[in-house]
């Protein structure tokens, strides 16, 4: 299988990736651990005149937990995520995301960043990273901005970035006392497989144990990761317990819009929103009930 | 403690060191020198004439060598049976379905070749497509081949007994329609060739092939060659599972292009080529009737079934006869009758995949059985062993079981499972179920009518050494077979292992039918047992004279020559082995003869010591129409339980553990009978729960990655126990008889029947996706509401 | 246009020219004659391709030849010793775990990998682990029997 002809661009630095971006726009894509890309110009879906390879740029590999909030350069890779101490107690979710992305092989190419700017409806790590109220950061020749990850996706492989732009960094703000996550993703088999649904929740408690603040955020079920807005709704000032996540997890499935395709029908994508809602709810609530 | 030397152990594999270390060459490992690269024009559309084909912009193209379309290939038809021989080469007035092969092109690189195939110019005309069996047997839909009216591609009625009349006198009859997905083996390895023609019109083809015999055959009939100047030879092969068993169109390709430009051509299917042309299993829709007496036993069974095809033949019409004939067995059933129908349509061919017809047919009725049994309220396993025929026991359409291990067998997993402990006992969501099935060893008949031997062996020995070369042409494909035929040899001659040199899958070898049907070890097994015998026979001989003792009392083991008499002086034949060796400091000084001085008396004798070994099964089979198939020298069989979790919340299944036993006679090499085993699960457990191949309403395959088309990944097997139960067939050299495809034949059903016993919830359709398994209880659940 | 790279393969330093379109298990095969690593699907689904790059196990049909270089690469070729087999490579041909062999250079290499990075890892782990590279022929039983039963330095 041959790959399109290109030509090819290592920058060592994120200024002389802004550089050689600006000069070439949408003739180039950017490269990092290659597994969306390589695929995506294999079947011929995409051939860019240029490929501008950023893994080698260290400031792009970092992960920094020692400020407000958790720093993840764009280039950090999947497979460091899914073993991370820090992500693991932290942003437990976004490590469990990490886990089921892919296969080992993959996860040790693919990088956060090219989970975000590939824009998958089907990704692994933009429920869980939406769910904590992750941030991107966005550089250019021109400067940087940090935009909501909520506002970051326009529909499936479309980005808010603009062509000269390249995510550098994913910023988490530190996560308040008695919150807690969960992830659940569920496809065909149990290995290597593309999701049918993905849900990662978040809630947060007051001191009186009722729930101050919570995000459900759904995948695989629209063109972007759609929030589930009144089953959030609803839990807000209700005191946790099984019947109201099962009640919210029936609001999630009404917020959810799934399409018949070939990998499942959407009535089934609708009904299992309800059910990892609930489980992802009850995931959430037993780490809030641990976590100071 | 065996009774045998060298067989019936656990041995290291004679190919496994170089293929743990990436020596063990492939067909896209190679390279020739001048070698080109050649690419297919495939058919982008399901169904259309083609109006015209322009050639001049690819073979204008600098470093194209050859472009050729059915002009050059000629239009001998061709297929797998002679019977059903409907595809050409290269389409000439129209293409059947999406991949279609239209002309093939060799250039200099990859790239150009590549280039060229798009600059091919063809103009279709688009014709009305059909993808169902349905719409291809409605009036009026558009013909395929116009020999086949209604795309009917085969149809089989048979009847063996009184069905109807035996229905009327049944206590209890069960009807059931059942539907599998046409399936893709997904070996590992695409399919790839090199052709080589050279100037004395000596045509050398190496391809990752099961059969170099019925590939050479197709080759020289279908390029008008001499079939004595064409020679396959396959390298070491990414498995098969009966999709390279027939000659492919890169083969064919490649060939043709080679005689053109007299230089080596390689060709490959990437992935996706290697889903659109297909050749695996069949979709079929069974619907059966069986009647039993309120005791459980089994009176009659009435079966349609219909086989989604795809284009072309392929192996179709053995498939509709299999899908039929492999339910004689292994119950004792008096009564079958069974209508088949092979439905042409524009998907790519389906052929044989492991386990042919048998596979989904088995599944059916299996499942039947148990609901059958619940009804009942005897015992599953109860109601098989009721029903079980015993060795020398003939099935109503004459296959004859000469040995049959099955009662073995479910005892086995029964014991080992802890069936009686967890059967009924588990908690809701928690299922075990079990399954029995049985399939040929080796088709008792080629695939082209004829008087030939399936598998012809030459074992010569060294002049000097003592080693024994094995030639055969049969083909080791991944399942063990060299080492089958090494430790074969070994034992019939009375040397160690280390002491045999095989070489396999080359045509000039000799006469092998090759890997399928589950053949090799059973037919091909007795043609080296002949040939080594032979061999070993003519060094007694030389032996007997020069020290005057009667063969008889002569014996050879572990490469040392045995004598059953005292005094038997060999000390001049010693001598005079150790003068040919001046300088050796390795002579053998005391101790027994050895089997390298005995060799070398032999040859010095005789000169070279070649024995020869050949093997046909004798006439099998009824005398109806379509007896040939299914009939078998002889049968491995298999029972399996499966332990099983359902989340009835997602319907996701989990497979807990799987218990399998199987009856392959004999064990020639016990760790490869177990690994056949286990590898039949995986791919049984592949269909039941995830393998489906996929079409858009164009006919193009959706799916065709690894990563959309779902085979088992090491996170979704079980556990496998394996249990070997040894029959001792009597057909079989040493008692031996096939594993690879008999060992498929429960998985599908065993997990069926676990699933319904942890959810109470039948399914009828694979695969067991979670969205199917979700869907069926909530149906179910409404049916008990309402 | 082809660039030269430089980069260490199975301690071996090379240094070729490779054009920005070559992926990393092409300039291997075709270029450097170390066949051994297999192509089964060049999309990253199946494994056959695995090597170890820097360490890590990865599908070098997904890797560019470029990106490859200054790099250090082990490939099935390079587990070998001057005194036979790899113990991983020996454990599968003792325990059967190699059948039609495609797969096996790029599953040993993942094992491999695991034993690295983990001893003694329990049959969950080494799933885990190896879910990346597929199998059609073995059922993967005895390729956990063979990654289990590697000696490990305790």
């Amino acid at each position: 299988m041959l790959l399109p002809k290109f030509d090819f661009h290592e920058p060592k630095t994120l200024n002389e990736a802004c550089q050689i971006l600006a000069a070439y726009g949408v003739k180039a894509k950017l490269i990092a651990g290659g597994t969306d890309l390589m695929v995506n110009m294999k079947k011929k879906i995409l051939s860019p005149e240029q490929v501008i390879s950023i893994s080698r740029i260290g400031e792009l590999k970092k992960l920094d937990t020692s400020g407000d909030s958790i720093r993840i350069g764009s280039c950090f890779t999947v497979a460091d995520l899914s073993t991370s101490d820090a992500i693991q107690k932290h942003l437990s979710a976004l490590g469990e995301g990490a886990k089921n992305l892919g296969t080992p092989l993959i996860r040790n190419l693919a990088t956060i960043g090219g989970n975000l700017g590939s824009a998958r409806p089907a990704a692994d790590l933009p429920p869980a990273l939406m769910a904590y109220g992750a941030q991107v950061v966005l550089n250019s020749l021109s400067g940087e901005r940090t935009l909501s990850l909520d506002k970051f996706f326009l529909g499936p492989g479309f980005t808010a970035a603009k062509p000269d732009e390249i995510l550098s960094e994913i910023q988490i703000p530190s996560l308040p006392p008695h919150s807690g996550a969960g992830y659940i993703n569920i496809g065909v088999r149990k290995g290597q497989d593309c999701n049918l649904v993905n849900v990662a929740s978040f809630i947060a408690l007051d001191t009186d144990g009722t729930i101050r603040n919570a995000r459900i955020v759904m995948g695989c079920v629209g063109p972007i990761p759609l929030r589930a807005s009144s089953a959030e709704k609803m839990l807000i000032g209700q005191k946790p317990e099984s019947a109201l996540f099962a009640r919210a997890g029936a609001a999630a499935s009404l917020d959810s819009t799934p399409i018949d395709d070939f990998r499942g029908t959407a009535a089934y994508k609708r009904d299992m929103v309800g059910v990892l809602t609930r489980r992802t709810l009850d995931i959430a609530f037993r780490e809030a009930t641990h976590r100071q | 403690m065996s009774e045998y030397t060298v067989i019936n152990s656990r041995a290291v594999r004679v190919d496994t060191p170089d293929k743990a270390t990436g020596k063990a060459v492939f067909i896209d490992d190679m390279t020739m020198p001048g070698m080109l690269y050649g690419a297919l024009l495939q058919s982008p559309l399901a169904h259309a004439r083609i109006v015209s084909i322009d050639t001049s912009k690819a073979r204008n193209l600098p470093g194209v060598k050859s472009v050729v379309t059915a002009e050059e290939a000629g239009l001998v038809k061709y297929g797998v049976s002679p019977a059903r021989y409907d595809e050409t080469l290269f389409c000439h007035e129209k293409v059947r379905y999406v991949g279609d092969d239209i002309a093939a092109v060799a250039a200099v690189d990859m790239e150009t070749a590549l280039k060229a195939v798009s600059l091919i110019d063809v103009v279709y005309e688009e014709l009305p497509a059909v993808f169902t069996i349905e719409e291809a047997m409605k009036a009026g839909a558009p013909v395929l081949h116009d020999n086949y009216p209604g795309n009917i591609c085969a149809e089989v009625h048979s009847e063996f007994g009184n069905v109807e009349e035996a229905l009327a006198n049944c206590d209890l009859i069960k009807t059931t329609t059942f539907k599998n997905k046409r399936q893709d083996a997904a070996f590992i390895e695409p399919q790839g060739c090199i052709a080589s023609y050279d100037l004395s019109g000596n045509l050398t083809l190496y391809s990752s092939t099961q059969v170099p015999h019925y590939v050479q055959r197709t080759v020289a009939m279908v390029l008008k060659l001499p079939v004595g100047k064409v020679r396959v030879i396959k390298p070491y092969v990414g498995a098969g599972f009966g999709i390279k068993a027939s000659a492919n169109p890169l083969e064919l390709s490649a060939c043709l292009l080679s005689m053109k430009t007299g230089k080596p051509v390689k060709m490959n299917y990437n992935r996706e080529q290697v889903f659109q042309y297909g050749r695996a299993r069949h979709q079929f829709t069974h619907t059966m009737t069986t009647g039993v007496k309120k005791d459980g036993t089994i009176i009659a069974l009435k079966h349609l079934c219909y086989l989604d095809g795809g284009a072309y033949s392929s192996f179709g019409i053995a498939t509709v006869y299999y899908a039929g004939s492999l339910l004689g067995g292994p119950y004792k059933l008096p009564n079958m009758k069974y209508d088949g129908y092979r439905i042409y349509n524009n998907k790519p061919a389906c052929g044989a995949m492991r386990g042919h017809g048998g596979v989904a047919a088995r599944a059916c009725w299996e499942q039947q059985l148990d609901m059958i049994a619940e009804e009942l309220k005897i015992s599953p396993i109860e109601l098989r062993l009721k029903n079980m025929m015993v060795a020398g026991d003939v099935t109503c359409n004459d296959l004859n079981m000469s040995s049959l291990g099955m009662k073995e067998c479910i005892e086995a997993v029964k014991d080992g499972s802890e069936w009686t402990a967890k059967k009924g006992k588990l908690p809701k969501g928690k299922g075990i179920g079990m399954a029995c099935g049985f399939f040929v060893s080796g088709a008792g008949y080629p695939i082209y009518r004829s008087d030939t031997f399936h598998g012809t062996v030459i074992v010569k020995l060294t002049e000097d050494g003592g080693t024994a070369l094995v030639y055969t042409a049969s083909a080791e494909i991944g399942q063990g077979s060299d080492t089958t035929f090494a430790m074969i040899a070994a034992e019939a001659l009375g040397i160690r292992l280390e002491d045999v040199r095989l070489e396999s899958g080359d045509t000039d070898f000799g006469v092998d039918l090759g890997a399928y049907s589950s053949r090799q070890t059973l037919m091909t097994g007795h043609a080296v047992k002949e040939a080594a015998e032979d061999a070993r026979r003519q060094v007694l001989e030389v032996l007997a004279k020069e020290l005057n003792v009667p063969i008889e009392n002569m014996d050879i083991k572990n490469s040392l020559v045995e004598f059953k008499q005292e005094n038997v002086d060999f000390t001049g034949l010693r001598t005079r082995y150790s003068k040919e060796h001046r300088g050796w400091n390795d002579n053998p000084a005391d101790g027994p003869l050895t089997f390298r001085e005995a060799s070398r008396i032999a040859y010095l004798s005789k000169g070279s010591i070649v024995g020869t070994g050949k093997y046909k099964p004798p006439e099998l089979g009824g005398k109806y129409k379509g007896a040939t198939v299914g009939t078998s020298p002889a049968y491995g069989c298999s029972a399996q339980i499966a332990e099983v979790t359902v989340d009835e919340e997602t319907g996701q299944i989990t497979v807990d553990r799987i218990t399998d036993a199987h009856d392959c006679g004999l064990a020639i090499n016990v760790t490869s009978v177990e690994g056949q085993m286990e590898g039949s699960v995986s791919m049984g457990l592949g269909e039941a729960l995830f393998e489906e191949v996929k079409f858009d309403n164009k006919g193009h395959v959706i799916n065709a990655d690894l990563a959309e088309y779902k085979i088992p990944t090491m996170l979704d097997m079980p556990q496998i126990k394996t249990i070997i139960v040894e029959s001792n067939e009597p057909n079989g050299p040493f008692g031996a008889k096939e594993v690879g495809e008999g060992a498929i034949m429960p998985t599908i059903p065993a997990i069926l029947n676990a699933v319904y016993d942890a959810i109470g919830v039948r399914i009828h359709e694979l695969p067991m996706t979670p969205e199917r398994v979700y869907l069926a209880i909530q149906e179910a659940k409404k049916g008990k509401t309402s | 246009m082809k660039k030269l790279i430089n980069l260490t393969i199975n301690d071996q330093h090379y240094e070729v020219a490779v054009e920005p379109n070559q992926t990393l298990v092409d300039l291997l095969r075709y270029q450097l004659g170390l066949t051994g690593t297999k192509k089964g699907c060049e999309m990253g689904d199946c494994g056959s391709c695995t090597v170890i790059l820097d360490g890590k196990a990865v599908n070098s049909c997904l890797v560019l030849a470029l990106q490859a270089d200054g790099r250090s690469i082990q490939t099935i070729e390079g587990l070998e010793t001057g005194e036979g087999l790899h113990p991983v490579q020996e454990a599968f041909v003792e325990k059967g775990a190699i059948q039609c062999g495609f797969c096996s250079s790029g599953m040993i290499l993942s094992a491999k990998n695991l034993l690295d990075q983990k001893s003694n890892p329990s049959e969950t782990e080494i799933r885990r682990a190896l879910a990346g590279n597929l199998c059609r022929c073995t059922g993967y039983q005895k390729i956990i029997e063979a990654v289990k039963s590697v000696p490990q330095a305790n």
